[in-house]
């Protein structure tokens, strides 16, 4: 018998106090453990109770005890007081048998957890049939959180005058916290996707802003190139230049060709070559960082004395002027000699788009503002970094013609060296790079744009002068 | 004096020159030969290309600036490029007497300077 009571204690599972309405609790500090005591109880008073299949108590808590799932049973005539625990159910929560026999469940857990298991025991009983409650968390004084999966059962023996609560239930912590892992998993998944998806976005920006880089460096490449090749040239070019003014001027002076339109063809040979001089000069400008030589200008007058400059090829040409020259306009740090070569250039474009159609009109127009945000120049090209800022005082030469203007798949060309849409020996293609340059080395901005109507609306800004 | 290896510019040059009926010009188209020929010459005023084939136009000034005659030759340099930058600055800076034109040059321009020259020289 003893042999047996030590078998029950291993696992003690069974509180025949309990089933009898007693008080049924077990003495903590007696070493003999509950289980014996039952034991002994059992045999002497309660073995019929326990199934007549089994040959004793010891061999059904045996079985109990060696059960894969956690069983308990409450007494709920007896403030649902534990009568049963077996071995797996130690496992699961940590427990013990001796901790738990004889104890409510307001013994043994938070209130909170208690509530939660009596309310639930007193659900199943009021509707005496099977619950299965497929999670419960509780809080195990010594495993901390677990989670089960339970099914309660009522059994209700008026006869035997039993009334108890069957509990069977399964550790679901790991499962449960598998899935938590999971789902955190998916949510980091899904966070990661979004990054990534952001990354994705945040690359192809970058990869676009380094073709764009690519073109400029493509762009400033061949400028600089352009340049060393327009070093070498200018020399070779200008020694036949100074040969050709040279035959000029002897022809010029004083000698009577008996054709009237000699002295002319000689003023024309004689611009052609200052012409050609120009652009050479300005190309080795533009190739070499040679420091501006910056005065404040006056804009207006500057603007109509470069206007004079071509009063041939507009006369010439038939071309009407007008300017609208604004007032109050701040002077500007430039460099005449070159800015003169900026102006003539567009004037010269602009005359080139009208000629051969009647009614030509080349407006100009001068006026200052502040810079307003979002409207400093992002030209593309442009190395020396933008030095005009929202809220900075700017001039701004605007030339409008009524030409032929561009069409929309060559105005990207139109600033690249030698590209020109003009018979040989009429346009070199150099004369907008240089400009373009011109204006950089200035700090400027120069946009060229189609007009709604027709032609060309070049349009130059400077920073004003700090002082007037 | 002209010194120019383009022949043609110096010929048409010397044609404009003479024509004025104020000058006497000698032509060296040779760089090698160029200091002696000037020597040989000695002219109130040398017209001197920059760069020419074989020898520096630096390279004569500085030679010329060795010889106790020619050493206050007004020396006029037409430079097919386009500013002093570009020459070997000592010659350049240790001449007085020497005056930098741009090609193409017109001869308004050059006749004012040969003038400047002389004038100093006298
Ligand atoms: N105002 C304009 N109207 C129409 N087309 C223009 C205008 N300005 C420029 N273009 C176009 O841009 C091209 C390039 O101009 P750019 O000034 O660089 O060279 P170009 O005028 O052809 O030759 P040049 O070296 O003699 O100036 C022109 O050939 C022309 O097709
Ligand atoms: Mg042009």
């Amino acid at each position: 018998m003893k042999d047996d009571a030590a078998h029950w204690g291993e696992g003690v599972c069974v509180d025949p106090g309990g089933l009898k309405g007693h008080d049924g609790y077990m003495n903590r500090e007696d070493e003999s453990a509950a289980g014996a005591t039952m034991a002994e109880r059992n045999e002497d008073t309660d073995n019929h109770r326990v199934s007549t299949t089994f040959r004793d108590v010891g061999m059904l808590a045996t079985v109990f005890n060696n059960l894969p799932v956690a069983v308990f049973c409450k007494d709920a005539s007896n403030d649902f007081r534990i009568i049963l625990w077996n071995k797996k159910n130690a496992e699961i929560t940590g427990i013990s048998a001796e901790e738990a026999l004889g104890k409510t469940d307001y013994d043994l857990f938070i209130k909170e957890t208690a509530d939660f298991f009596r309310n639930i025991d007193k659900v199943v009983l009021s509707n005496g049939k099977l619950l299965d409650v497929p999670e419960e968390k509780m809080d195990s004084p010594n495993m901390g959180k677990i989670y089960l999966h339970t099914i309660k059962v009522p059994i209700v023996d008026p006869e035997r005058g039993l009334k108890l609560i069957l509990g069977i239930c399964e550790d679901i912590t790991e499962k449960k916290k598998a899935q938590e892992q999971l789902r955190e998993l998916g949510e980091n998944l899904s966070e990661k996707e979004k990054q990534l998806l952001k990354l994705n976005e945040n690359l192809s920006h970058a990869n676009e802003e380094l073709k764009a880089t690519q073109l400029q460096l493509i762009q400033a490449e061949k400028m600089e190139s352009v340049g060393r090749l327009a070093a070498g040239v200018a020399h070779e070019v200008k020694n036949p230049l100074a040969l050709l003014l040279m035959g000029v001027e002897y022809l010029s002076d004083g000698l009577d060709h008996g054709d009237p339109h000699v002295p002319q063809v000689l003023i024309e040979m004689r611009e052609a070559v200052d012409r050609a001089d120009n652009i050479i000069r300005g190309l080795v400008d533009f190739s070499s960082s040679r420091q501006l030589d910056l005065k404040a200008t006056e804009l207006n007058s500057f603007v109509q004395n470069a206007l004079l400059l071509v009063r041939h090829e507009l006369t010439r040409s038939n071309i009407k002027v007008v300017k609208h020259l604004g007032s109050d306009i701040p002077k500007v740090m430039i460099d005449k000699a070159k800015m003169e070569q900026v102006l003539v250039n567009l004037f010269i474009n602009a005359i080139h788009a009208m000629e051969g159609h009647e009614g030509g009109k080349l407006e100009v127009r001068t006026s200052a503002k502040n810079l307003k945000r979002g409207e400093t120049s992002h030209d593309e090209g442009s190395r020396s970094g933008h030095q005009m800022r929202s809220g900075d005082r700017v001039v701004t030469i605007e030339i409008l013609d009524t030409g032929t203007g561009i069409p929309d798949d060559k105005i990207e060309k139109i600033f690249d060296p030698f590209y020109t849409s003009k018979p040989t020996g009429i346009g070199t293609g150099l004369g907008l790079t240089v400009v373009k340059k011109i204006v950089e080395l200035h700090n400027g901005s120069l946009e060229i744009q189609n007009r709604q109507a027709k032609g060309v609306r070049a349009t130059l800004t400077f920073k004003a002068c700090d002082e007037s | 004096m002209l010194v120019d290896d383009e022949e043609g510019f110096t010929n048409l040059l010397r044609m404009n020159l003479e024509k004025t009926g104020l000058f006497e010009v000698g032509v060296e188209n040779e760089a090698d030969s160029a200091v002696d020929a000037i020597r040989a010459f000695k002219p109130d005023v040398l017209l001197l290309d920059v760069v020419m084939p074989g020898v520096d136009g630096g390279d004569i000034v500085a030679q010329l600036r060795t010889d106790p005659e020619l050493k206050n030759l007004p020396i006029i340099m037409l430079t097919a490029l386009i500013s002093r930058e570009e020459l070997s600055p000592d010659a350049v800076a240790e001449s007085e007497n020497l005056i930098m034109l741009s090609k193409p040059v017109n001869m308004e321009m050059l006749l004012k300077v040969i003038e400047a020259s002389l004038g100093k020289k006298a």
